[in-house]
């Protein structure tokens, strides 16, 4: 399996404030990876160096050849993006939304041909969104705007997903809905995902691989089991909390303390 | 799923190409003056009033307003687009009056030989639209530098920016006008209100020359324009190279814009008004509302200009205040349309 | 440039405005007592102490005021329209002229407060312009020199007037700016001026006195003489301004003239010799000393419109 991404010794700073140190880690393709943390400890400023918004300092490789070596039309057809906040200043439908993930596949001029709609109807179709294709994105509420923006990713037939904290605003049932697709996806297409998340119980549900953050560095990697003990989770979250093991799922779960 | 395609492409800009070309024949057979058309068109060559009021008086700025709405309204659409900001547009932004105040400035400073490049016989080219167009780009860059707060461009700072840095501009105009001579103060309405009054084709065919060449290299960004509104970061990891973008559209903007103030002073509220009456009507996809938009500038200047020419005959108003007084009430609707809908602003 | 044209920026200024009216204020002159410290808000105002012979009492006044040349050395008290109000306190003058189109009530106001005396005089027609002078002068004690002047000036506009009066009235356009194009129109003392000179103002029916006129206006209205500024510096670009619009009469029979001085356009003493300037660029031929021939001596009856 060819490593999908790769980060040997990546470092970051904005301005005067260093974020990231010597950040090394390598995702293989077709993994599923969530990527936790405090905030601050750097898990948007990974996200988005990966994503070739910020440039750090260390070696980044996408597939093989360092991010810096491709251009842009072509790294937005290897790995889509699905931000934490939908913001659009302009009245557009979510079907139009959905046909902008098409951008690099066609020339500036061209408008969207067959292929471009059939790609987007599935996308669509796959995040259940399809039904409010020609309503305005912003009357849609946050889950449903969500959808769009998934959908949009996957317009883009990437073969690398990044999320950012992708149910931030999503009530529960959209929550475990989005992860849901994001296992199915994984699973069935082989799609490489990478989400930064927050909510430790779902991830440890849904992510077969952890990556904790603190201070800008790893501080533990591997899987849920090993990833959420007890003493990370005070050391990283400063909170003390009980895990135990849910006889269901068979993955770690955090329980709050006061631990009765 | 309703997107974009080639009919509805050829529909929209099909019907507002009819209505330019209305409109050309329209506003140039209007005016105050009634005219004799058979007249005009019979005795083209001896010299004939009807036929000099149409070909000379109104035929040329006529021609002038549809380059400058059409090239008002396309800068417009693309600063919005550029600024994610709905309220943007070349004057709110004070990029018109740094193309006023350089193009003064390039008329004060500027030796006379250096004006004309070919007075005389060949018309009125000068220096002047270069020295507008540096204004231009000088207050976009300004007035960009300003509005970014960590990264991202706030609206309102924006919109502060661009009223300061107006009032800013307005009073080194007024101070100029109190220390130069006074022949230069007299043309400072012109400059600040606006006016289409030319008969020169030459200037005419210079400023479409511009206006043509810019539109049709902001158009070939439409898809990218499109991208860029959601967010910066969101066009990156869509494929579009933003900071080659944003400058290369400030660019050709400013570009456009320093021609345009320089040869009929600040019109506003086109870039402003039309594009948001386009986008009700047809969508926001820049591949067709940049097209669209550019048509409907020409037409709603001239018929504002055939309004400036009309309405207190025989005086001829300076045809920014027609535009003003649209454009002031519909900015209001705007503000308080935008505060109800609650875009992410 | 030329001063005039300063004081047509600042009607042209006032035009779009929209300020008009004429009222003259009189404040309350003590009896027998002469001003002595006089200060002329207006540049017609100075060159109306002047003629009226108190130059000599001028303390301050605007930085146009250019006539007669004793007035530019003159201590200045700032411009036309924003004079200062300190420097012109400071002079102690115990008499201000200004002009009440022109001068800022407010600040009149304002001096008036501060104790000084503020005369405003309205200069919007020729016959207002008469009796300011006469005014001025009563309030300079000397009621008698002003109509000597006034009789001066009137037996000017007498002479012309016989002059012009055998030839048949010529439609005129008078524009003090060519790029916009500004011209003078009804209720201005200039278009009454067009008027005596035997000319006819193709902007005369209009509502502002001065005002932006559109080309195909100039065209329909087909003056036969057209009488403008210059294009700054360069006087060849004006003349070539019109040379496309042949139809226009003035232009075919080559009746397009720059005026070559400033008096045509203050409203002042000197109106007179102005008319007379206007006159012989509407009607040259009844100025034109005829050597022989049946116009022998003056005379212009017969000639073509």
């Amino acid at each position: 399996m060819t490593a999908a991404i790769q980060t040997r010794d990546l470092s970051f700073a904005y301005k005067d404030r260093p974020v990231l140190h010597a950040i090394s880690l390598s995702v293989e393709s077709g993994e599923m990876v969530g990527v936790l943390g405090p905030n601050g400890s750097g898990k948007t400023t990974l996200l988005k160096i990966l994503s070739a918004v910020l440039r750090g300092q260390g070696e980044v490789k996408l597939n093989e050849k360092t991010i810096g070596s491709y251009g842009r039309r072509e790294l937005s057809r290897l790995f889509a993006v699905v931000q934490q906040e939908v913001r659009v200043n302009f009245p557009y439908t979510a079907a139009e939304v959905v046909l902008m993930g098409r951008a690099s596949y066609h020339s500036a001029f061209a408008l969207e041909g067959k292929k471009d709609l059939e790609v987007a109807r599935a996308s669509m179709d796959l995040t259940d969104s399809l039904s409010f294709s020609n309503r305005y994105l912003h009357e849609l509420s946050g889950g449903e705007k969500q959808r769009v923006m998934i959908a949009r990713a996957l317009a883009q037939e990437p073969k690398i997903l990044l999320l950012d904290e992708p149910s931030a605003f999503l009530d529960l049932k959209h929550q475990v809905q989005v992860f849901e697709l994001l296992r199915r996806l994984n699973r069935e297409r082989g799609l490489t995902v990478v989400a930064a998340l927050h909510d430790l119980n779902l991830a440890a549900l849904f992510f077969p691989r952890l990556i904790i953050l603190r201070d800008g560095k790893i501080y533990r990697d591997g899987s849920p089991k090993e990833v959420l003990t007890e003493k990370t989770i005070e050391d990283v979250y400063g909170i003390r909390v009980r895990v135990e093991q849910d006889p269901v799922s068979e993955k770690p779960q955090l329980f709050i303390c006061p631990c009765v | 799923m309703k997107v974009l395609d080639r009919r509805k492409m050829i529909l929209v800009n099909g019907v507002l190409l009819v209505l330019l070309a209305l409109s050309v024949v329209g506003c140039a057979l209007l005016g105050p003056i009634r005219l004799d058309l058979s007249q005009a068109f019979q005795n083209i060559f001896a010299p004939n009033p009807d036929a000099e009021i149409f070909f000379r008086a109104r035929l040329p700025r006529v021609l002038l307003g549809v380059a400058i709405g059409g090239g008002m309204a396309a800068c417009g659409v693309v600063l919005q687009a550029l600024l994610g900001n709905p309220l943007a547009c070349p004057q709110m932004l004070g990029v018109s009056g740094g193309a006023s105040l350089g193009g003064i400035l390039g008329l004060i400073f500027l030796p006379n030989w250096l004006l004309p490049i070919a007075g005389g016989l060949l018309g009125e080219i000068s220096w002047v639209p270069l020295a507008a167009f540096l204004g231009a780009l000088l207050s976009m860059m300004l007035v960009y530098r300003f509005s970014l707060f960590h990264g991202r461009l706030h609206p309102y700072h924006l919109l502060l920016s661009g009223v300061i840095f107006n009032s800013f501009i307005a009073a080194i105009i007024m101070f100029l006008n109190s220390i130069v001579d006074f022949y230069q103060a007299q043309g400072l309405l012109f400059w600040l209100m606006g006016s289409l009054s030319t008969r020169a084709y030459l200037t005419v065919a210079f400023i479409w020359a511009y206006v043509i060449f810019g539109f049709l290299w902001l158009w070939a960004k439409g898809l990218s324009l499109n991208l860029i509104t959601l967010g910066e970061e969101a066009a990156m990891q869509l494929g579009v190279e933003t900071g080659a973008l944003q400058r290369q559209v400030f660019v050709a903007s400013s570009l456009m814009i320093g021609a345009m103030v320089s040869v009929s002073g600040m019109i506003g509220f086109i870039g402003l008004m039309v594009p948001h009456a386009m986008r009700l009507i047809i969508g926001s996809d820049h591949r067709l509302l940049l097209p669209a938009s550019f048509l409907a500038g020409g037409i709603f200047l001239c018929w504002a200009d055939t309004l400036a020419r009309t309405l207190l005959a025989p005086a001829e108003l300076p045809v920014g205040i027609i535009t003003a007084f649209f454009g002031g009430p519909f900015f209001l609707f705007l503000l308080y349309r935008e505060g109800r809908r609650k875009l992410t602003l | 440039m030329k001063h005039s044209q300063r004081i047509l920026a600042v009607y042209i200024f006032l035009a779009s405005v929209g300020i008009s009216g004429a009222f003259v204020a009189f404040a309350q002159a003590a009896s027998g007592t002469q001003p002595q410290r006089i200060i002329s808000l207006a540049p017609s105002v100075t060159e109306t102490v002047f003629a009226l012979g108190f130059g000599n009492r001028l303390v301050g006044v605007t930085t146009y005021c250019d006539f007669p040349a004793e007035a530019q050395k003159l201590p200045k008290i700032g411009g036309f329209m924003n004079p200062s109000l300190e420097v012109i306190v400071a002079k102690r003058p115990d008499l201000v002229i200004g002009v009440s189109s022109a001068t800022d009530p407010v600040k009149a106001r304002e001096m008036e407060r501060l104790g000084l005396k503020v005369t405003l005089i309205s200069l919007a027609s020729v016959s207002d312009i008469l009796s300011s002078i006469k005014s001025i002068a009563r309030l300079l004690g000397n009621p008698a020199a002003g109509e000597n002047l006034v009789r001066n000036i009137t037996r000017q506009f007498e002479k012309v007037k016989k002059r012009v009066a055998p030839a048949p009235r010529r439609s005129t356009l008078l524009a003090v700016g060519l790029r916009p194009l500004v011209a003078v129109g009804g209720k201005n003392f200039v278009d009454e001026l067009i008027t005596l000179a035997g000319g006819e103002n193709i902007a005369g029916n209009a509502a502002q006195p001065w005002l932006n006129l559109p080309d195909e206006y100039v065209v329909a209205r087909a003056p036969q003489v057209i009488i403008q500024a210059g294009l700054g510096s360069d006087r060849g670009e004006s003349a070539k301004h019109w040379a496309d619009l042949k139809s226009i009469p003035a232009v075919k029979e080559q009746r397009v003239y720059i005026y070559p001085s400033d008096k045509i356009l203050r409203p002042g003493p000197r109106i007179g010799e102005g008319l007379e300037e206007i006159a012989r660029l509407v009607h040259p031929e009844c100025f034109a000393e005829a050597k022989s021939g049946p116009n022998k001596g003056s005379g212009c009856e017969g000639s073509r419109p």
